[in-house]
């Protein structure tokens, strides 16, 4: 067996050091990824996932950190995976959600793990869904991803979570209509976190009146906390446990996992595809046709009909 | 030194571009008049009295306290025979900051820590200990109570040991400090209440004094915190003052009380000196000028009781250097001369050790020599502002003034002094600062004797930090339990929760806390009032 | 990185942790952590080096230390703040390089290179 194939095992036994191990395996998403995936496949699917995305700064983490004690009255263990920029110059990054969220209380029963974003749009880290599925393979019931949610490509979360949880502030009427848009449309349920400070009412009016437009059926549910003390946080948490209850009465849990499922599954061939065109690039056969077609002696399509044949002839 | 470009453009730390020489045109027309005035007239930037340290020398007045209370009472005492002409008590920070007491979970975690920082006093008991034998009555007593959510507890604490040695409060001077740049900005604890609670624990305190304890230096804004945390002397001056507005402003909204009352007791302030020894000093005369023209031109208030800015200086803990830690102790003197060039009133010098530890005995008494060196020996008191007039020192005064006005108005604009602190754009105008500080060394653009230049090291003394005593945490342990296995438990229960409705409704804090007192209700117990009540301030830094 | 103790000096921290950042590390902030705080974010985020600002008393540092190598034996630890020689010398004799007061940036960011160089 192989070496990561122990691993996993021994994660799926319930090592924490071999679950941390496998989610640094995976962040650096080389070939091991596959042979992770295969093998934790038959686990996955029991977690209940929630996604909570919003600015920078609107108090997701500290909103994360007062769901924990709910949510651990109603699942026994909660993975949480807090997804933070990485710096575009230094390829490095300050991850800071851990600060607000040490989980220390809980014992075994929670597991946060920062993940920096390492250059992926979309608010996620391009590890995200292999380490949400690690997790829900070891078990971890319920998932709470923290994305960076900063204007509107940055919505990935969507894409992975079953549930997604949109967290705004007083004074969210003030933003520009485009960033308004992508998190209204993102939202399964809406929170206006901070709502000690002035303004939480106009915001909430702006956001119903955002999220008229949308014409959803039914129309999602906005709350209100101030995560810092714990105000509205018991409601928050009913309301994420009853969009979950509306999934998988309405039946669209199921749909809607397939769905993210052919996601997956797109995304992970674009991924080994692009993989597969750059060693295709480096290698003699391409090297010398690009000669050719600078010298004038083949045209850009017998070129590139002759290279897309030899990405898909099969390897030995 | 280096020989250095004669064109070579040389800032102050407030960023002011300085020539090789100062002429009476530089000075700007609108501050020439000024320099005419006599020191103790307005707008004061000249001193806070025409015959200055003649009359009456500045305080020396020392941080000091460690270990249990009677180690700190010992301390005390020694800088008080060493020539101390005030004192200053020093909780332990892990429980005061944080209003825990020692069997708090966080605190267990660190037990060695405990007493390392100032003495262990979770009790009126504890204080009484302190206390024991120190001049209350005649001389100037600092609280302790920095911190402000401990403010409220040090005060009662200190006030109630007095009371009950039979001195009558009304004659009672001191102060407790209660100020926010210290664990708002500067060292931000763990835990604290909101900002919002913190205003009205002030307020309360200065409505107390005015009434109780005339004599008493309610609320000393710190700009040393801010500045030892990376604001620059000017947004020193500008965040100072905006501080000041918010309890102003408080007080005014409150009308309990005249208004006049309330600028006297903020008119007690302390400022950072550091090593850029003219801009420093001329940061003392900015301020005196900055304070009598705010009460003027914002509340209308010109008397010289109250437009007189008091101020006390300690030098920047965090220009001593790790390294040859004698050599401290020439910028201690060259900060504290700083200082008693701007005229202040009070002073304490960090000890050498400070960039080591807490200072020792040797680095405390140092500490205060220095002091008496400057005051005995050097006529430094003979003449009060001796750099009045001088081009240089007048055009650095006038421009930070200006300098600070306008971050005073950038303040403003993100809401005020309190809003700031709560957004974090305090925290990050100190943080690029420090950044741009620490890089400017790193390049070797600022020289640091001892560390990034001449570091030969021959000295015979071996300085190997203080330590403090090793049986802090468990005396104080067994305090804790002794108190509650011998007080009137009914008493102070009932005490307590006077106090949780006394924090739940709008009236004045401070009987209760009074009662609370005296009744051995411990520290941690009012904390978890404070936290039940209040809840946890939302720190909007990654500490 | 991790504060060991409960004053909350974050000038240090801040600092280096930012230049670390410009150097191209991931940089995990914990803040003011107790012991069991520290080992569970070793563990957890399956870190290559563990930075601890000490200042206070030198035990509280220690045990920390101790607790990480328990669990993380082969996870080098550096450690910077206000400490005298002596316990300098402590943390040494445990393996654990110490980056005191005045210390250059370069110099910290070239230990964390080096010290997760094989990793
Ligand atoms: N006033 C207030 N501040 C909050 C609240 N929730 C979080 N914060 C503060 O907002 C800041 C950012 O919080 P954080 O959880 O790190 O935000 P994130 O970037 O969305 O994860 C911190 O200073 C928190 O203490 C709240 O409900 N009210
Ligand atoms: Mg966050």
């Amino acid at each position: 067996m192989s070496a990561i194939c122990e691993q996993v095992d021994a994660a799926l036994a319930g090592s924490r050091p071999a679950l941390a191990r496998l989610l640094s395996i995976a962040e650096r998403s080389g070939p091991e990824l596959l042979e992770i995936e295969d093998r934790i496949s038959a686990r996955v699917g029991n977690a209940l996932v929630v996604g909570v995305t919003g600015p920078p700064g609107a108090g997701k983490s500290t909103l994360i950190n007062a769901l924990l004690p709910h949510a651990l009255k109603d699942f026994d263990g909660v993975g949480v995976l807090a997804v933070d920029p990485s710096s575009p110059f230094s390829d490095g990054a300050i991850l800071g959600d851990r600060v607000r969220m040490q989980g220390g209380e809980y014992g075994s029963s929670v597991f946060i793990r920062s993940m920096a974003s390492r250059g992926e749009l979309g608010g996620l880290a391009r590890a995200a869904s292999t380490a949400m599925r690690l997790m829900d393979a070891c078990g971890w019931s319920l998932i709470i991803i923290e994305t960076l949610g900063i204007g509107q490509v940055e919505l990935d979360v969507m894409n992975l979570a079953d549930t997604t949880l949109v967290v705004l502030n007083p004074g969210w009427g003030d933003t520009i209509q485009a960033n308004k848009a992508g998190l209204t449309e993102a939202g399964d349920v809406f929170v206006i976190n901070k709502a000690d400070k002035p303004g939480a009412d106009v915001t909430r009016t702006d956001l119903l009146e955002s999220l008229s437009l949308l014409n959803r059926e039914p129309p999602p549910p906005v709350c209100q906390s101030t995560a810092s003390t714990g105000d509205g946080v018991a409601e928050l948490w009913t309301a994420l446990r009853d969009h979950q209850d509306y999934l998988e009465q309405s039946g669209q849990l199921d749909s809607a996992r397939a769905h993210k499922q052919q996601l997956l599954v797109r995304r992970t061939i674009t991924h080994q595809l692009t993989h597969e065109v750059e060693r295709l690039m480096d290698s003699d056969l391409a090297t010398s046709m690009l000669d050719q077609s600078t010298l004038g002696q083949l045209d850009l399509r017998q070129t590139v009909d002759r290279l897309l044949r030899e990405l898909a002839r099969p390897r030995g | 030194m280096k020989k250095q470009d004669a064109n070579l453009v040389i800032e102050t730390t407030s960023g002011i571009e300085l020539k090789a020489y100062y002429t009476p045109d530089d000075v700007p027309p609108a501050h020439r008049s000024r320099a005419r005035q006599a020191p103790g007239e307005a707008p004061y930037h000249r001193g806070f009295h025409p015959t200055g340290y003649r009359s009456k020398p500045w305080r020396i007045f020392q941080l000091s306290g460690f270990g249990k209370p009677e180690d700190e009472n010992e301390r005390i005492k020694f800088l008080l025979k060493n020539g101390e002409t005030g004192f200053i008590m020093e909780h332990d920070r892990n429980t005061a900051d944080h209003c825990y007491n020692v069997d708090h979970p966080e605190v267990l975690a660190r037990r060695e820590d405990v007493g390392l920082t100032g003495a262990v006093m979770q009790s009126v008991r504890d204080m009484a200990i302190c206390l024991d034998g120190l001049p209350v009555d005649t001389s100037f007593g600092h609280a302790g109570g920095a911190v402000v959510q401990h403010a409220p507890f040090a005060l009662a604490g200190y006030w109630t040991v007095a009371r009950k040695r039979g001195y009558d409060l009304s004659r009672i001077a001191g102060t407790g400090q209660s100020d926010f740049n210290l664990t708002y900005l500067g060292c931000v604890t763990k835990q604290q209440i909101p900002t919002d609670a913190g205003l009205r624990f002030n307020a309360d305190i200065i409505e107390f004094c005015a009434e109780h304890l005339p004599r008493w230096v309610p609320v000393s804004i710190a700009g040393y915190n801010a500045a030892d945390t990376g604001l620059t002397p000017d947004q020193e001056l500008g965040a100072l003052f905006a501080n000041a507005v918010e309890y102003l402003d408080e007080i005014k909204r409150r009308q309990n009380m005249p208004l006049e009352f309330a600028a006297k007791g903020c008119g007690g302030v302390s400022f950072r000196a550091s090593i850029h020894l003219f801009e420093e000093a001329a940061k003392m005369r900015a301020a005196r000028l900055m304070w009598s023209d705010l009460l003027q031109s914002r509340y209308g208030l010109t008397d010289p009781k109250t437009a007189n800015l008091r101020i006390h200086c300690v030098t920047a803990g965090s220009r001593m250097t790790y390294q040859q830690p004698l050599n401290n102790i020439v910028r201690g003197t060259v900060m504290a001369m700083a200082a008693v060039l701007g005229g202040v009133q009070s002073l304490g010098v960090s000890g050498y050790d400070e960039a080591l530890s807490i200072p020792s005995e040797h680095a405390h008494q140092m500490s205060v020599r220095i002091q008496q060196i400057l005051q005995e020996e050097t006529n430094l008191c003979a003449v009060t502002d001796p750099l009045g007039g001088s081009y240089y020192v007048e055009t650095l005064t006038a421009t930070l003034v200006e300098k600070a006005w306008a971050f005073f108005e950038q303040i403003q604009q993100q809401g005020g002094y309190l809003a700031s602190l709560d957004s974090g754009w305090l925290h990050a105008q100190a943080s690029e600062n420090q950044y741009k500080e620490f890089m400017a060394m790193e390049s070797g653009q600022q020289n640091v004797v001892g560390v990034t230049c001449a570091t030969e090291d021959e000295t015979p003394f071996h300085v190997d930090g203080f330590m403090g005593t090793d049986d802090a945490f468990d005396v104080a342990l067994e305090r804790l339990k002794d108190i509650r296995r011998s007080r009137h438990e009914a008493g102070a229960n009932a005490a307590l929760k006077n106090l949780e409705a006394v924090c739940r409704s709008d009236r004045n804090i401070m009987p209760a806390m009074l009662d609370a007192l005296e009744s051995d209700v411990t520290l941690g117990e009012i904390g978890d009032v404070y936290r039940e009540v209040f809840g946890d301030w939302n720190t909007p830094i990654q500490t | 990185m991790a504060k060991t103790g409960l004053d909350g000096h974050w000038r240090g921290p801040t600092i280096v942790a930012r230049a670390l950042r410009d150097a191209g590390f991931e940089v995990i902030m914990i803040g003011m952590a107790n012991t069991d705080d520290i080992v569970r974010a070793a563990v957890d985020e399956d870190v290559d080096l563990v930075g601890l600002n000490v200042g206070g008393h030198i035990d509280v540092a220690i045990r920390a230390v101790n607790s990480v190598q328990e669990a993380r034996p082969e996870v080098p630890i550096f450690a910077g703040g206000t400490v005298p020689p002596r316990s300098v010398k402590m943390l040494q004799d445990l393996g654990v390089e110490v980056y005191p007061p005045g210390s250059q940036l370069a110099d910290i960011v070239d230990a964390a290179q080096r010290l997760t160089a094989t990793r």
